[in-house]
């Protein structure tokens, strides 16, 4: 596999805040790497020094085998951004926004229309095209964001969760468009703090909380650095830590944290052992409104690892 | 260089589709210029009907009665009717029948020449407008340099050792007499020692005010880039970050010089507007929109958004203005006001054309030029280095 994304030990401060704190990983060709973690976990300052739009206080990113930094013109040309927020000129029209920013990658007129014909299928913009970008759904301007980043053929596309404030439909349409570039052979590097979107999407995933990674793997890697657990969640009508705290007096527990107004566990043999976890909680005279065993997911090793829940 | 031309069409593009910049570039100052043409009308316009009374008889009273009123009437801007007596002169002016009276009250030249305080009584009519504005003005400029001459007699007769003879009396009144044309009418609608006519001035006035405003859109355009999400894909681009700069920089100076020509043609055209020789005018125009751009750009890198920026721009393109008599004419007096007044682009370019006007060559420009350049300079300087450090 060829190797299209390299960062060595990326550290970035804001004043006396840690944002990023010694970051590594690679993407090859084809492959669709995620950076899981809630609001303010490090993600969009990371792929701000990715794209050149930030030096590193310390380390290295390479792209296509070229050191970025904020000058570097050769390494940008190999990079296409779609930035979080939708980042277009809603006074021009599709074809016009298209053809702006691919003017800036130099695309020599010919092949500048021709892409721009291409993107507009891609995203489903052909027949709007000469409107306004301003009268555009929500949606569609979502994609056009997604369409100007694909525009110069990069050799890896940086998403900045591009589907927070889409409807289900617009999102479900993204989703499958990330899912065919990885197929055509573009590394992406996907920022999200939905769990369902890195499981669906990602090789591999990262999960990044408060500028540190940590952990990486597949999906199957990190949901068994839990180990072959199971997960039980016990919503409860009382005191949830009083709860917590009196199974946490059972042995052979691998963890118990308190989610809301839930006792969140993992143990081995669930089905066995679940009626002394209900029988723990009841001696303390809190009622249990509800019982769930599952396999755990993305969700629960971000748990298990940072202590809080995602959406925190 | 590509990367900003780039960005600049881009740049020009969304800007010919913003009607409101249309409106500041052009429509505004050229409605604005017709509208005060008509609140400030020209000397030539200007019909002064008024009446003296002359209670003194002494010599001082006579230099105003018979030095100072009749050149005005031969200039053509004082139609000068007799009148009884104070009283009569009251009436008529209370009537409306005459703009104002003077009154010169009995013991005038005696206060003059005792060095005491002398009033000159001005009645004006109540719908004289500025008519009546002139009028206070004739017997201001005359009394101070009343005031003037006072004292230089009073430092004569300090120096001789006594009190002034009748004859010193007689050659401070026939000095009086012979400054009859300190008072000049078009000091009083236009101002200082300008040579525009009214429709020039104001033309040239409110080109000079909006300019700044349609300059301060485009130097702040990374702001409003940033605002709407656009920069960081700017940044991610492989141009370099000064392209960016470049780019939006060139667009705000076109929209600046087209606006200000249109203006300059269109004032000329339309309204009859004479702004001096068109090389001469194109030096000033060139400097101004160079230092609108510096101030504006200055000003908005003390802002966060383009609302506050916009906000910013606003307070300091008005206080410039006005201290550069970009509406009416300031008089200098107090240091603080001169001090705001050589520091306003407006005030040197105004002063630049009326001395190409008055001269006709275009070196009359060079000292305003180069006032106005240094403006530019000391405010465009800081404001790059600080936009760049926002793009770092």
């Amino acid at each position: 596999m060829t190797q299209v994304l390299r960062c060595d030990h990326l550290w970035k401060a804001f004043g006396d805040l840690q944002a990023v704190a010694d970051i590594s990983f690679t993407i090859d060709r084809g492959e669709t790497y995620g950076l899981l973690g809630p609001n303010g976990a490090g993600k969009t300052t990371s792929i701000s020094m990715v794209a050149g739009l930030l030096p590193p206080d310390a380390g290295e990113v390479f792209v296509a085998g070229e050191r970025m930094h904020p000058r570097a013109t050769t390494a940008k040309a190999a990079v296409g951004l779609v930035p979080q927020e939708v980042a277009i000129y809603p006074d021009l029209s599709a074809r016009e926004n298209l053809r702006f920013f691919g003017r800036l990658y130099a695309l020599p007129q010919k092949e500048l229309d021709a892409r721009i014909d291409a993107v507009l299928e891609v995203i489903g913009l052909t027949d709007r095209a000469s409107d306004r970008a301003g009268e555009y759904s929500g949606g569609m301007k979502r994609r056009l964001n997604i369409g100007i980043g694909l525009l110069h053929e990069p050799e890896l596309l940086i998403l900045d969760e591009p589907t927070v404030g889409v409807d289900p439909q617009s999102r479900n349409a993204i989703l499958e468009s990330v899912e065919s570039l990885a197929t055509d052979g573009l590394a992406v590097l996907y920022t999200t703090h939905y769990m369902e979107e890195a499981e669906r999407l990602c090789d591999r995933i990262a999960i990044v909380d408060k500028g540190r990674m940590a952990a990486e793997g597949t999906r199957r890697e990190l949901v068994a650095t839990i180990g072959e657990q199971d997960l039980v969640r016990l919503d409860v009508a009382g005191d949830a830590p009083q709860a917590a705290a009196a199974i946490r007096q059972l042995d052979d527990l691998g963890s118990v944290d308190v989610e809301d107004q839930a006792v969140v566990c993992l143990l081995d043999g669930a089905a066995q052992r679940l009626p002394r976890l209900l029988g723990a909680v009841a001696e303390i005279g809190v009622a249990v409104m509800g019982v769930e065993v599952r396999e755990p997911d993305l969700e629960d090793v971000f748990l298990h690892l940072t202590g809080a829940a995602l959406r925190d | 260089m590509r990367a900003a031309l780039t960005i600049l069409g881009k740049d020009l593009r969304l800007r010919s589709r913003d009607r409101s910049m249309l409106l500041f570039a052009v429509v505004v100052p050229l409605g604005l210029t017709v509208l005060f043409s008509f609140v400030f009308p020209d000397t030539e316009d200007l019909e002064l009907t008024a009446g003296v009374v002359d209670e003194d008889g002494g010599e001082v009273a006579s230099a105003f009665v018979d030095g100072v009123l009749p050149a005005l009437v031969d200039d053509g801007l004082l139609t000068l009717v007799d009148v009884d007596d104070a009283k009569d002169a009251r009436r008529q002016v209370e009537d409306g029948e005459l703009d104002a009276t003077w009154i010169v009250p009995e013991g005038f030249s005696g206060a003059v020449a005792a060095g005491e305080t002398a009033e000159l009584e001005v009645l004006v009519a109540a719908g004289a407008g500025i008519a009546g504005e002139v009028a206070r003005g004739v017997a201001d400029g005359f009394v101070t340099e009343l005031e003037q001459i006072t004292l230089a007699v009073a430092v004569d007769a300090q120096a001789r050792g006594g009190a002034p003879s009748p004859e010193r009396i007689e050659a401070l009144a026939a000095a009086s007499q012979q400054r009859s044309d300190v008072i000049a009418v078009e000091d009083l609608v236009t101002g200082g020692e300008d040579q525009l006519d009214n429709i020039s001035y104001l033309a040239a006035g409110m080109a000079s005010f909006f300019v700044f405003f349609v300059v301060g859109t485009g130097v702040i355009g990374m702001l409003e880039e940033r605002s709407q999400g656009t920069m960081p894909r700017l940044l991610a681009a492989p141009i370099p970050p000064g392209a960016i700069q470049l780019g939006k920089s060139l667009g705000s100076l076109i929209v600046g010089l087209a606006s200000m020509a249109v203006l300059a043609v269109a004032s000329s055209l339309l309204l009859g507007a004479d702004w001096g020789h068109p090389a001469g005018v194109a030096m000033l125009i060139s400097a101004l929109v160079l230092a609108a751009m510096g101030v504006m750009a200055l000003v908005g890198t003390f802002a966060r958004t383009v609302e506050q920026a916009e906000n910013f721009q606003s307070i300091v393109a008005i206080i410039l203005g006005l201290f550069g008599g970009a509406f009416f004419p300031i008089p200098g007096e107090g240091w603080l006001i001169e001090v705001a007044t050589a520091a306003s682009p407006h005030g040197w370019f105004l002063q630049g054309l009326s001395e190409l006007v008055a001269s006709g060559e275009l070196a009359a420009v060079l000292p305003a030029t180069v006032a106005i350049l240094v403006v530019a300079v000391v405010t465009a300087v800081p404001a790059v280095v600080l936009q760049r450090r926002g793009l770092a």
